[in-house]
């Protein structure tokens, strides 16, 4: 019997209900460190029965209930040496060998708790991608190219501090969620930029990455309560975003690693299923605002321009106006300017740029050097353009960027030398 | 569950003192707070600035009396408040309306065990119980069983005096809430950015200040710890 069954891709089935078997056994045993470790010893146990009699017919089902009678053997054992009963298991409805359900909230639970703001910022990134997305320490020291033991003593410590703190787990409350929702959105969204824009560590592990933010995005805007309209519409413009980012995701790099700006990508490569399903987020993110809806506005105008002359370069100024209300950061500033320098020509670019470079402290970093030669350079000023590409190289440590910007002031200082002398 | 919640301020010129009207008013905002949520306090104390205050160390072989506070931070512990509450989301909701929260910074941390105690009278003394960070326990440890029995024969020493305390979970457990403009701020960690934390505290009668310092001189401390005596306000005065 056990011959004709499928090999078993255990490593699938982890990814898939590793997340959710810990939240649920969370909520059973009340205790995320025992529900983690529960869930562990139950595909330590499959990767020995599963090999021998093949997978069950539900894997997510087999292991859930595996990992509770696990945990409650711990816990008998504990209460036995402690002469003490463990309330929360051992009251619990129901007898032990019954399947455990699921609730939806339980994984909902679990990312709010994760990313509460009494944890540090880096543990609350560590937790998640440990707890909900099922990531192996070794895997997250790989991503953030940390050391193995500093992120385990990172993911031990949190826990230890939900557990003495008293943090509670539970999906906050109404009028917590829309405080604590932003710090649950920050973690998603710094997840899938660092998978998206790092440039250190393994293609494959970045890639990762942005799966995961789109995972836990996808889970929070199908979780998070209907009523909570405010709240669900920043979910879903951070989805829209990371979506219609995404889409470009195989694009955005040549073979050698060097960064393809927008205006020289492929359009017709670009994933168009990602493209719809990102613009029908932005439906429901419609209905609120904030910074995320703003940028997936930006994304979205270049996701369903044609190419990048058709571009709405009116809409793409509009939203960063609407971006720079919630966040003034320099480089949407820049990114403002360039979007002018489209919209009305390089020569108004550039007198947005220098509006954006005066009194600002960003006057000679990096990014507006480069969005300042690039608009030399389209307004045919190739001697100021070569001088600021490589004023812009000088400020550049990435070596993606460099490569493009190295590109660009070969082709400039070629076409000075092509037009004579004082070019 | 038992959370100290350490009330925390720069101590400028913007201080008020007792007895001036800007303490007063600040003294009926506590009250209104206290009578809000009167079910969840579980003790609580204002303090006399920490310019009074006076610390004892272990130098060696000696006790070291000086006057001041243990630390010099920039921010400085002006009262307590421990409450009862289910969880740490509880304990945050009830910081937040505390004045404190607005000028300075309020550190929360659970308490292992808390003795609850009346209403500070006149002759009520704090002491503040320090340790260096890389030192301090954790509960459920050898270490800790025999610091605990250490403080239990320092009760049985001084006997009535005591008024109430706790020892606190240690610092890896401690959230700090600062004001902004927008709703509070949470951050992982004790108030101070320095190695020394609050590990405990005990609170006493005491006819003076020499008298306080005596009792509190008796209280154990660990390696590169202190005591710091305060001055309890008496507030019902």
């Amino acid at each position: 019997m056990s011959a004709a069954r499928p090999a078993v891709d255990l490593d699938g089935v982890y990814r898939a209900e590793f997340g959710r078997a810990v939240a649920t056994l969370a909520r059973f045993t009340g205790d995320i460190d025992l529900a983690e470790d529960a869930v562990q010893e139950a595909f330590a146990i499959a990767l020995r029965t599963w090999a021998r009699d093949g997978a069950p017919a539900n894997p997510g089902a087999w292991i859930t209930t595996t990992a509770r009678r696990r945990a409650l053997d711990r816990l008998r054992r504990e209460s036995a040496r402690h002469g003490k009963e463990h309330e929360a298991v051992l009251t619990a409805p129901g007898p032990a060998d019954i399947e455990v359900s699921e609730l939806p909230d339980d994984q909902l639970r679990m990312i709010f708790t994760c990313c509460h703001p009494a944890l540090a910022p880096e543990s609350r990134v560590a937790l998640t991608l440990r707890l909900v997305c099922g990531l192996r320490t070794a895997e997250i020291a790989r991503a953030f190219l940390q050391s193995e033991a500093t992120v385990a003593q990172r993911i031990s410590r949190a826990k230890a501090k939900i557990r003495h703190a008293g943090i509670p787990w539970r999906v906050p409350p109404a009028h917590l969620l829309p405080e604590r929702a932003p710090t649950v959105l920050a973690v998603v969204y710094l997840l899938f930029t660092e998978g998206y824009f790092a440039t250190a560590g393994p293609a494959a592990v970045r890639d990762d990455l942005c799966d995961e933010a789109l995972r836990v995005g996808r889970l929070l805007c199908g979780l998070l309560p209907v009523e909570e309209r405010a709240v669900r519409a920043e979910a879903h413009g951070l989805l829209a975003l990371m979506m219609l980012t995404d889409s470009r995701r195989s694009q955005r790099r040549r073979d050698d690693g060097e960064l393809i700006p927008l205006e020289e990508q492929d359009r017709g490569r670009w994933d168009r299923q990602s493209i719809r399903a990102g613009l029908n987020c932005l439906l429901v993110a419609a209905e609120g605002g904030g910074p995320y809806l703003a940028q997936a506005r930006i994304a979205a105008a270049h996701a369903v321009a044609p190419t990048w002359a058709a571009t709405d370069w009116t809409a793409i100024v509009a939203a960063y106006d609407e971006l720079l209300g919630y966040t003034p950061s320099p480089a949407a500033r820049v990114n403002r300017a360039v979007a002018v320098g489209f919209r009305d020509g390089p020569e108004a670019g550039l007198r947005a740029l220098e509006e954006v470079a005066d009194g600002s402290r960003v006057a000679d970093g990096q990014p507006i050097a480069a969005a300042r030669a690039d608009l030399y350079r389209r307004a045919g000023r190739l001697t100021e353009a070569a001088q600021n590409y490589r004023i812009a190289l000088v400020a550049t440590g990435n070596d993606a960027a460099r490569g493009y910007l190295h590109r660009r002031l070969a082709e400039v200082e070629h076409m000075c030398r092509g037009e004579g002398p004082g070019a | 569950m038992y959370y100290l919640a350490l009330l925390t301020g720069d101590e400028g010129e913007a201080v008020a003192h007792p007895g001036t009207a800007e303490f007063d008013a600040e003294v009926e905002q506590y009250a209104a707070f206290d009578a809000r949520v009167a079910e969840v306090i579980a003790g609580g104390a204002a303090l006399y600035p920490s310019a009074d205050a006076v610390t004892i160390r272990q130098g060696g072989t000696d006790t070291l009396v000086t006057d001041g506070p243990f630390a010099e931070h920039a921010e400085v512990v002006g009262g307590f408040y421990v409450f009862d509450v289910p969880d740490l989301d509880a304990a945050t909701d009830l910081v937040r309306q505390l004045p404190a929260v607005a000028t300075g910074s309020v550190e929360l941390r659970p308490l292992v065990q808390w003795l609850p105690h009346d209403e500070p009278g006149p002759d009520w003394w704090m002491a503040l119980l320090w340790e260096q960070a890389d030192s301090a326990l954790t509960p459920g440890t050898p270490e800790w069983d025999a610091a605990v029995a250490e403080h239990e024969r320092f009760g049985e020493r001084v006997g009535p005096v005591l008024r109430g305390g706790g020892a606190l979970q240690p610092p890896s457990t401690a959230t700090t809430v600062r004001g902004s403009d927008g709703p509070p701020l949470l951050t992982d960690g004790p108030f101070t950015e320095t190695a020394e934390v609050v590990a405990g505290l005990y609170l006493f009668t005491a006819p003076d200040r020499r008298a306080a310092t005596e009792i509190a001189a008796k209280i154990p401390i660990g390696p590169g710890g202190g005591t710091e005596v305060r001055q309890v306000v008496n507030l019902g005065a």
